[in-house]
Parts: C-alpha cells; sequence; structure tokens
C-alpha cells in the first residue's frame, strides 16, 4: 500500500508546526483558579455522547483529540497524534501517535485507546457519532502498533480530517473496568472521567458543576502562568453571571451573552470582552416537506417577510452583522455578492399570490429559554400576519424541538436556532442542512434536491479544494434560489473574562473555553 | 338585604368587590381602554423597554409593546381561563362528591380514592405535567387546571353531603319516599351550597395563581398572548434594568388574588356561620 | 382501637392510592409528543436502532404490559434512567431530596416562629389596629404570585443592594456531604466560611417559600385562640377564680400546638408546591427544580419517579399527622 500527503489536505493543517507553541515543556508557574460560570449544567461529561457548544468545556479540558481546533479562524494543529497519511484512493487514514502521551491515571496512551473511542462513539450512535456512522463501520479500525492508527473508510471522505478533533481519547482499561451489561460504561463516565487532557477531574456534581486540577504531566507542557485550578460552575442565571464577573468572582462566562448585559459589563473595570467574529448563523428553518412549505413561492414569500435589518438593529442592538447565505460569512463555500433576501412585504405578497394551495396556519417552535429565538418567533408572526398568513407560536425547550427534527412529519415549519461549529467546513453549514442524506440527522430543513445531493455526493468525496470550493457555492446558490431557509445573521462571540486573564484562545470550535492556554497577568 | 349590609360593613369585602368589579371592567372594556390596543399583536422593536413615561404608562416590552394595554388584554385572558378552569372543574368536582356521599358504597369509596389520588401531590405538579404534555395553549392550560381541580371539589362536597346525610331533614324526605335525585336536588344541594360559593371565589384567586405559574414556567398560552405570568417571564433578563416590565403583572396578579380572597372571606362571613371569621 | 383502625385503614390504601398516582403520570409518559424510543435510541440512531431499543425496553407492548412491567421495576427499587443525565433516578433524587429538605425546614421554621406569636397576639387582641395590619398582610400573603415575589426580592436584595446572592445554594463546591443538608455540613467541616455562604443563600428563597405558609400559620392560631378564650372551660375556670392569664396561656399553648400539627399536611403542601417554583426561580438544586426541569424537557421516568417520591411523602405525612391529631385529641378521630 503508498501512502502518500494529499496536497489537498496539506492546506488544512497548514499551519500546523508554527502553532505548536510551547510544547517544549517549560516550567510553568502556576497557580490560582479559574472559575468560569456557565449558562447550562453538566448534566452529563460524557465527551462521545454530549456534543453541544455549551458544554465543550468538558471535551477540551478534560480530553484530548488526535488533533485540534484553535484560533479564529480556526486552524487544526497535531496534538495527541504528531501527523498523518493518506492513501491514494482517500480511504485510507493512517495517524501516528505521539510517544509521550498519558492519562490521567499514568497509563500511556495508544493506540489501543483510540480503537476503543472511535468503536464507543459509533456504539453509542450519539454525540459526535453521526460525522462517522456513513465513513467508519465497527471494528474495521486497526492498530499495526502501539503508536499507529488506521482508520479504513468505506469511501473516500473530504470532510473526515476536518472531523478528527471530535474523536476524543479515553482511557480504555479505565473505561472497560466500569463497564455494565455492554453499556459502553455509559452510566459511568456520564459523571467520571477517563481522559489525558490539560486537567484532571476531580468533583462533579450535576447541580452545581465540576472542579479540575492542572495535569502538570500534560504531553504538550506548560508555559507561562497558568491557572492550577479550574471550575465550571453551573450558573443558569444570566443576571448571577454578569453580576459575578462584574464582582470579580467569575474569571469567565458564556460569550453569548444578551448584548444589553455586555454592555453593563463593558462599564466594569474587573472585565475585559474579548470581541471575535464566530460561526454561529442564526437561521429560520424551514421545514420543505410540508404542505404549502414545500412551495417555492411561499418559501420566498416566507424569505422576504423577516425584518432582518430591525431584528438586527433593535432587538441585537447592531452587534451583529447580515449574513446572507446559510454559510458563516467568514468562511468560504458562499457565492461572492450573494445576495439573499430582504425586508419587502410587497414582495412577499407578489410571491403569496404565486402559490396555488390553500393557505393554512403557520407554526414556529421557538427555543425556550433562548428569548433571540422567542423574538424573531413573535416578531416574525407579526410580519406574516400583515401578509395573511396566520402564524402559532409554540415554545419548548431544545431537548423536545430536537426530538421533533427527527421526522419531517413532527418537525415545526419554522424553527428559529442557531447552527454552530462542529467542524470547520462549510459542509458543517449547507451540506448538512440541506443534503438528503441528513435527513433525520442533522438537517434542520427536510429539503431535496437531486442537484444538490449530486454536488454533495462529489464535495464530499474529492479532495480537489478548488472543486470543492465551486461545488459548496453552487449549492448555497441553489439553497438561495430556492429559499429553503431563511438566514438572518452571523454571531458575534463576546467572551467576557477576568482583566487578570491573558492569552484566552477562542476558536468558534472551543468558544473560549480551551482554558490551558490562559494565564494570569503579573 | 340584611345580607347585603352586613357585607357592605365588611371594608375587607367591600375592598374585594371593588378589585373584582375593577377588573371585570378592565377585561370586558380592554379595547376601548387600551391606549394601544393592537399592541397585543404589533410590534414597534424601535420603541422597546422603554421606561414608563406619559405614551407608555408602565413602560414598554421587549417588543415594544404598551405594558399597559397588554396587561388590560391579560385581565380578559385571566378572567376567562380561571372561570372556566373553576367552572369545569365543579361541573366534575360537585356531582361526583354529591353521588358518593348520598350513596354509601364500594363506588362511593372507589370515586373518593380517584380524588385522593390525584390530592395525593400538590396540584401544580401534576398540572405542570399535564399541560406539558398537551402542548402549550390556553385550551390545555384551561384542561391542565380542571383535571387537576375538580377532585377538591369532589372531597369537599363528599364531606358535606354526608353530614347532611344524617340530618332529620333529610331522612324524612328519603322516609317520605322522595326519590334519591330529589333528595339530592332539593334538600342536600341547597344547604350545602354556602360552602361551595364561597369556596369558589377562594378558588379562582388559587387558580389565578396556578395559571400564572404555568404560563411563567412557560407552559401557559404561547406568545404573543398578554398572559400576565408570561409577561413576568419574560421580563426576567432584564432585570435591573427595566424594573418596570414585571411590576404591573405581579402588581396585577396581586390585586386580582387579593380581590377574590377578601371576597370570599366576605361571603364566608355572611353565608356560612360554622366557619365565621369570628369578626 | 378507633385510633389503629384509622392506621390500618390508612396504611392498605397506600399502596393503591401510590399506584394510582403511577398509573396518571405513567399515562401523561406515554402520550407524550415525542417517542421515548428516539430519545432513548440517541440522536442519530437509524429508524431500525430506533425500533430495537424500543423493543428492548418494551415500548412495542401493550400499555397496560408497560405499566405493569414499570410497577415490577418500581417495586424492586428500579425507577429506571434519566434520559439527560444517565443516572438511575433513585441516585438523582437522592442527591436532590436533601437540598429541598433544608429549604422546607427553614421554611417551616420561619413561618412557625412567625406565625405563631402574630396569630396568638391577633387572636388575644381581636379587632386591634395589629388585628386588622395582620389581616391584611396574610390575605396579601396568600395572593402574592410567588414567583414574582422571589424576583422583586432579587431585584432589591441582590441586584440593587448587593446584599444577597441572586442564587444558587453556595458559592463554589459545598463541603464533602455528610448529611446533604449544608448547613449541618458546613458546622461538621468547620469552615465557617461555607456556613457563612449557605446561609447567605438561603435567606431569599427561605422568606419566599415561608410567606404563604407564616400566612397560613397566623389566621390558623388566631382563628384557634379565638375559639379557646370564647370556650365553656376558660369561661368555668375564670368563673372558679384561675387568674385569667394562666388560664389563657394554658389553653393556648395547648391549642397552639394542636393547630400547628393539624395545619402541618395542609403547611407540608403548601411548601412542597412552592418549591417547585421558588427553586426554579432561585437555582436552588433540588427536586422541586429537577422536577420542573424533567417535565420540560420529557424526561418521563424522571418525572415519574419525582412523583411517586412526592406522592409518598405527602400521603406518609399526613398519615402522621392524622396519627398525632388522634394521639392529641382522641375525640377527632373518627
Amino acid at each position: 500500500m503508498t501512502t502518500t500527503r494529499r496536497d489537498a489536505l496539506k492546506t488544512v493543517l497548514g499551519s500546523v508546526a508554527i502553532s505548536t507553541v510551547g510544547f517544549e515543556g517549560a516550567s510553568a508557574q502556576a497557580g490560582g483558579k479559574f472559575v468560569y460560570a456557565n449558562n447550562s449544567p453538566y448534566d452529563n461529561l460524557d465527551p462521545h455522547t454530549i456534543f453541544d457548544t455549551a458544554r465543550a468545556a468538558t471535551r477540551f479540558n478534560l480530553y484530548d483529540g488526535l488533533y485540534r481546533w484553535v484560533d479564529n479562524p480556526p486552524k487544526m494543529i497535531p496534538w495527541l497524534a504528531e501527523s498523518h497519511t493518506v492513501s491514494e484512493d482517500g480511504k485510507v487514514y493512517t495517524f501516528k501517535l505521539r510517544q509521550n502521551a498519558k492519562f490521567h491515571d499514568g497509563k500511556p496512551l495508544t493506540s489501543a485507546d483510540v480503537i476503543y473511542s472511535i468503536e464507543r462513539i459509533i456504539a453509542l450512535k450519539k454525540g459526535a457519532a453521526s460525522l462517522y456512522l456513513d465513513a467508519i463501520k465497527p471494528g474495521s479500525t486497526t492498530a499495526p502498533d502501539a503508536h499507529t492508527v488506521v482508520f479504513n473508510l468505506t469511501q473516500p471522505s473530504a470532510i473526515f480530517l476536518t472531523t478528527v478533533p471530535d474523536i476524543l481519547i479515553v482511557n480504555s482499561a479505565m473505561v472497560k473496568a466500569n463497564e455494565k451489561d455492554g453499556d459502553w460504561a455509559e452510566t459511568w463516565l456520564a459523571r467520571n472521567e477517563a481522559g489525558s487532557g490539560s486537567y484532571a477531574l476531580r468533583r462533579h456534581d450535576p447541580a452545581v458543576g465540576w472542579t479540575a486540577r492542572r495535569f502538570p504531566e500534560h504531553f504538550a507542557g506548560w508555559t507561562g502562568q497558568p491557572f492550577d485550578d479550574l471550575e465550571f460552575r453551573t450558573v443558569l442565571e444570566t443576571n448571577t453571571r454578569v453580576l459575578g464577573l462584574i464582582r470579580g468572582d467569575f474569571q469567565g462566562a458564556d460569550g453569548y451573552l444578551p448584548y444589553d448585559q455586555i454592555q453593563r459589563l463593558r462599564q466594569s473595570s474587573n472585565v475585559q470582552i474579548i470581541e471575535a467574529e464566530s460561526l454561529r448563523v442564526f437561521i429560520l428553518a424551514l421545514n420543505n416537506s410540508k404542505p404549502l412549505m414545500n412551495d417555492v413561492h411561499f418559501r420566498k414569500a416566507l424569505a422576504y417577510a423577516f425584518d432582518y435589518d430591525g431584528f438586527i438593529a433593535n432587538i441585537m442592538k447592531g452587534s451583529v452583522s447580515r449574513n446572507p447565505g446559510p454559510n458563516p460569512n467568514p468562511i468560504w463555500g458562499t457565492p461572492a455578492g450573494l445576495k439573499g433576501y430582504s425586508y419587502d412585504l410587497d414582495k412577499a405578497r407578489e410571491e403569496l399570490k404565486k402559490v396555488t394551495q390553500p393557505l393554512r396556519p403557520i407554526t414556529i417552535n421557538a427555543l425556550a429559554g433562548f428569548s433571540e429565538s422567542e423574538q424573531a418567533a413573535t416578531l416574525f408572526q407579526n410580519t406574516l400576519r400583515q401578509i395573511g398568513v396566520e402564524v402559532i407560536v409554540d415554545v419548548s425547550p431544545w431537548s423536545v424541538v430536537s426530538g421533533r427534527m427527527r421526522s419531517a412529519q413532527t418537525q415545526a415549519d419554522i424553527i428559529p436556532l442557531w447552527k454552530s461549529t462542529y467542524y470547520v467546513d462549510p459542509n458543517n453549514w449547507v451540506g448538512e442542512l440541506y443534503g438528503t442524506r441528513y435527513h433525520g440527522t442533522r438537517t434542520f430543513s427536510y429539503y431535496s434536491n437531486p442537484e444538490f445531493d449530486k454536488r454533495l455526493d462529489r464535495a464530499l468525496v474529492t479532495g480537489n479544494q478548488e472543486e470543492r470550493q465551486k461545488l459548496y457555492e453552487e449549492m448555497t446558490q441553489m439553497v438561495n434560489d430556492d429559499a429553503a431557509g431563511i438566514f438572518v445573521y452571523n454571531t458575534k462571540w463576546y467572551g467576557p473574562y477576568s482583566s487578570k486573564v491573558e492569552g484566552i484562545r477562542f476558536s468558534p470550535v472551543s468558544n473560549g473555553q480551551d482554558i490551558r492556554w490562559a494565564s494570569q497577568k503579573r | 338585604m340584611d345580607l347585603v349590609k352586613r357585607f357592605a360593613r365588611d371594608k375587607a369585602a367591600l375592598l374585594g368587590a371593588t378589585l373584582l368589579g375593577l377588573l371585570i371592567i378592565a377585561a370586558i372594556f380592554a379595547p376601548w381602554l387600551a391606549p394601544y390596543p393592537n399592541d397585543v399583536f404589533d410590534f414597534h422593536i424601535e420603541r422597546r423597554l422603554l421606561a414608563p413615561a406619559p405614551e407608555a404608562l408602565m413602560g414598554t416590552d421587549r417588543m415594544g409593546s404598551d405594558i399597559f394595554s397588554r396587561l388590560l388584554f391579560g385581565a380578559r385572558i385571566t378572567l376567562m381561563l380561571a372561570g372556566i378552569a373553576v367552572g369545569s372543574a365543579l361541573l366534575i368536582g360537585v356531582p361526583i362528591g354529591l353521588i358518593a356521599g348520598y350513596y354509601q358504597s364500594w363506588f362511593s369509596d372507589a370515586l373518593m380514592r380517584v380524588a385522593e389520588i390525584f390530592l395525593a401531590v400538590p396540584q401544580i405538579v401534576l398540572a405542570i405535567a399535564i399541560a406539558q404534555t398537551l402542548g402549550p395553549s390556553i385550551q390545555n392550560v384551561i384542561l391542565a387546571l380542571s383535571l387537576t381541580y375538580w377532585p377538591f371539589w369532589a372531597r369537599l362536597v363528599y364531606a358535606e353531603t354526608r353530614s347532611m346525610r344524617n340530618e332529620v331533614f333529610v331522612e324524612s324526605a328519603v322516609a317520605l319516599g322522595a326519590s334519591p335525585w330529589r333528595v339530592i336536588v332539593l334538600h342536600i344541594l341547597p344547604n350545602i351550597a354556602s360552602p361551595i360559593i364561597v369556596r369558589t371565589s377562594i378558588g379562582m384567586g388559587a387558580t389565578i395563581l396556578t395559571a400564572a405559574t404555568l404560563g411563567f414556567l412557560g407552559l401557559g398560552a404561547p406568545p404573543p398572548t398578554p398572559e400576565w405570568g408570561r409577561m413576568i417571564a419574560e421580563s426576567r433578563e432584564y432585570l435591573p434594568e427595566a424594573w418596570w416590565y414585571a411590576l404591573a403583572p405581579g402588581i396585577a396578579i396581586f390585586l386580582t388574588v387579593l380581590g377574590f380572597n377578601l371576597f370570599g372571606d366576605g361571603l364566608r362571613d355572611i353565608l356560612d356561620p360554622r366557619t365565621r371569621r369570628s369578626v | 382501637m378507633n385510633w389503629l383502625s384509622m392506621v390500618a385503614n390508612r396504611l392498605i390504601w397506600f399502596v393503591p392510592t401510590l399506584l394510582g398516582l403511577l398509573a396518571i403520570v405513567f399515562t401523561l409518559s406515554r402520550v407524550v409528543p415525542i417517542d421515548p424510543a428516539f430519545l432513548a435510541a440517541g440522536e442519530n440512531a437509524s429508524v431500525e436502532q430506533v425500533q430495537k431499543v424500543r423493543e428492548r425496553f418494551g415500548f412495542d407492548k401493550p400499555l397496560p404490559v408497560q405499566f405493569l412491567n414499570y410497577v415490577r421495576d418500581v417495586a424492586q427499587g428500579n425507577f429506571g434512567v434519566s434520559m439527560f443525565t444517565q443516572q438511575p433516578i433513585v441516585n438523582d433524587l437522592a442527591t436532590r431530596l436533601p437540598a429541598t429538605l433544608e429549604l422546607t425546614l427553614v421554611a417551616v421554621l420561619i413561618a412557625a416562629l412567625i406565625g405563631i406569636p402574630l396569630g396568638v397576639l391577633c387572636g388575644l387582641h381581636r379587632n386591634s389596629w395589629l388585628d386588622h395590619v395582620l389581616r391584611v398582610v396574610t390575605v396579601s400573603g396568600l395572593a402574592v404570585a410567588s414567583f414574582w415575589f422571589a424576583m422583586q426580592l432579587q431585584f432589591l436584595f441582590s441586584m440593587k443592594l448587593g446584599w444577597l446572592p441572586l442564587s444558587g445554594r453556595m458559592e463554589g463546591f459545598p463541603p464533602e456531604p455528610v448529611t446533604g443538608l449544608m448547613v449541618v455540613d458546613a458546622l461538621i467541616a468547620g469552615d465557617g466560611e461555607a456556613l457563612a455562604s449557605a446561609l447567605r443563600h438561603m435567606i431569599l428563597p427561605a422568606v419566599t417559600l415561608a410567606l404563604p405558609a407564616a400566612a397560613t400559620v397566623v389566621r390558623f392560631t388566631r382563628n384557634g385562640v379565638i375559639g379557646v378564650i370564647n370556650s365553656p372551660s376558660v369561661a368555668y375556670q375564670t368563673a372558679m377564680g384561675f387568674p385569667r392569664r394562666v388560664i389563657i396561656w394554658k389553653y393556648v399553648l395547648r391549642m397552639a400546638l394542636t393547630a400547628t400539627v393539624t395545619q402541618l399536611g395542609l403547611i407540608f403542601g403548601i411548601l412542597l408546591a412552592g418549591a417547585v417554583v421558588v427553586e426554579t426561580v432561585f437555582d436552588w438544586p433540588g427536586l422541586g427544580a429537577y422536577a420542573v426541569r424533567s417535565i420540560l424537557q420529557s424526561d418521563y421516568n424522571a418525572v415519574m419517579g419525582f412523583t411517586l417520591c412526592t406522592g409518598a411523602l405527602f400521603v406518609f405525612i399526613n398519615l402522621l399527622v392524622d396519627m398525632l391529631q388522634a394521639a392529641i385529641d382522641p375525640r377527632g378521630a373518627a
């Protein structure tokens, strides 16, 4: 078998060598405690079943992946794996693991742990599993030696490499010892930790949060003045998070606070706000499969009936920028000059006239606890009434909304929500949102277009970056022409941190919760 | 006439009646009293979160709607919701209590056992569970409230009927060959009407509180319904800056429930001498 | 004999009542908008996998069979696993119960310490200005929406004045749990800072919770005292020349005890219902907040566990109250 590095993929790992800052195991002057106030509870610490942005901290601080996303625009740096090669046919990925990585219990991290981890992910079928279920079959991953892992994909995949950071490695011996009736220790790992990450778990209480201690033997070494103790505390109430930051009780909090709160925080000398253009698009997902919603003219009427500028100017207080397509503005895959739709009720009425099916009340299912989602729903309800479309707003928690999204019949007509970054590729947005292959799993749209799917199939296997760019641009244009979704803005991240902290590295994947890079100001 | 006079002498009861009167006026005439009657559905997002001022007496909310106008329309929803819920609970609970109390058989025991089951957990817990299962809408809130409230009436009426059953006038009516139906409707019901009426007033207050709690938890009527509990829930994230946002709906709930409770207390004093508040 | 048969009767009905409660919640859990098999199978499961899960958990069987299976599991102490925490429901409930107990106990204490003396005073000085003022206060206390009251307390004492914490049970991690009651644990650990933090966090939720209970206690105590003063035995003993003060206190104390015990069931109900809301507003990690979260997320194993647990507690306390009442006042036990 001849294996070579493929040029196209190299670009993704382009800045690898230079990014490995501080790996030379510097003697760090450590101390201090970093308390992060999080807006959702850590009721489950399992790195393989929990895959949401709100709880990214457990994945980034307690566990390591083969590669890791850092910085903005995001780049991938080598982590547990030092390098990889891809076979000529694009199906065989061989990763070389570094020699000096250890788990928190002192056991060396080997290829057996990687194999156990990927098998566990695809067996449990939760969290990141959907990224691998098509590509990796159970039992297909092999280990020629203790520091080499070979992934044998069922077909070439253009996005596999970008999803490698999501393969987080667990201590297979420890997890196996806690399995019960073939449950892959799902119960145990929900409350315990078996990783090699920069911090080792000390205590976990689902009602309070978790604390961890710095792992001095972490393979990446330490520089500067890292924090010795880490606490991720669940603080549901926005006001408590804000007041705690102002008082200096918290060193950090989630970067997606309502903008009014950011303005409040700016007045405090204890707080610094780090701004970054994130990759998190606010969309009104349309269920393209339902009667009436399957009429392109009706969807266009909807797209012309949302007050984009009013929403951004008043409700978001101008803190974000308009994002006319499904892909976030900063990344590639959107045709130059894509205009998208604008608020124009006359055009909306014109489109509505072309609709042949009888009108019916439309349901908007907003996310409970996310006021922007609720406000977008009520605002849309109001403008749609003006063109004679009746709307029922239903507010439910994310678990219920996502449960309903499992089938085209139960998913509401419209859902105002965000599509966050899980891997940095347009496929994370336009691909997953509109590809027929993602129906029932990662789509929000139940859009089906053979022309689109043909391009998607090609884009997922080709290694040619130029071709992929062209394909994703064409797909984005199709989604736009079909008004298959309503795209509002790309989120700006306003990370509130203590002014005594420096070195926060934001990436749209870690959302500034990867604390190993942070340092205390002297 | 004497009753009305006695009621009128009770200042607290009079206050209750006044509050209820105001509430009913607000509910009926909401479209005419509200400065911006369209603000139930119309938003002006450029005017959101404005503090109270002459053009918006109680300030504006997160969608820029006039809180005062929405409050008035909220009175309608509150009254309708509690009225129908308590009414249906009465319609289910009172007959069950009468029948179970009159006929003393295994069947009446079983009926009351079912009621006991509902009473084994606080009403709010079952109401939340039912409302969530059915999905948020005004009808479902009413359903959840009636389904969890009837057992209270069944138990009350059952106990009252049981004690009436042994009264001389009931026994003699039975001895004279009156049909059970006739005895229940003509002899028992009128005699237990007083406690039912008194409890209805207080029960309206309690139901309004429960309904508002459901709204607060997001299980009530969907937005943009101007339901008071929901308005308070929406306001939470804008504290402490938008202090006015939660103030008005909270006071509205308070005055309404206070009105029903004072009114009920007053009624008790004149109608139900056994449980008189002994002033 | 009477007493025994009352207790026996209550005990016999204990299990059927709980079964009935389970049946209601079980029915609710099976008509939820989302298929429980979807939730259990995981986000990315295929149709066939969901079907497998359905078979494994018996979701494909007729509802009565599912119910019997569930009851069988519960009888063995197995309430199932939470869809969201992946933990056995029993563990989840056990870790949250102390938080609710602590809050409720403190609230009862506040309600009794404030309510009984005020009630006695009102009863002794009927129709005085104090009586009138307190009447308004108690009726108001029962008319306030607790979530709104909680928010106003938060607004004033946490946001504006900054005196008390806004929410939660303690800053950061508590001392190692021994009893689960944080105040007690902090005392055991000798951790003054934790004790202070626990107490500071408790004030606002406990006061919110105690308000309607205290109002109820005042009203019942007041009416009880009036009843005592007008009772024939007091009149008789007054006629016999005993100092009125001594008589009143003797009877009043006894009465206060009886009234408190009698109303304990009612007050406990008020507190439990209140805890559901108060814990949610104050992020208090107890059973109430757990129940609301589980209900909103359609985690029905958790909801059923909570309902059963509360129902059992409620029925048990009422039984206890009836027994105590019968012991204090044997005439009442019919």
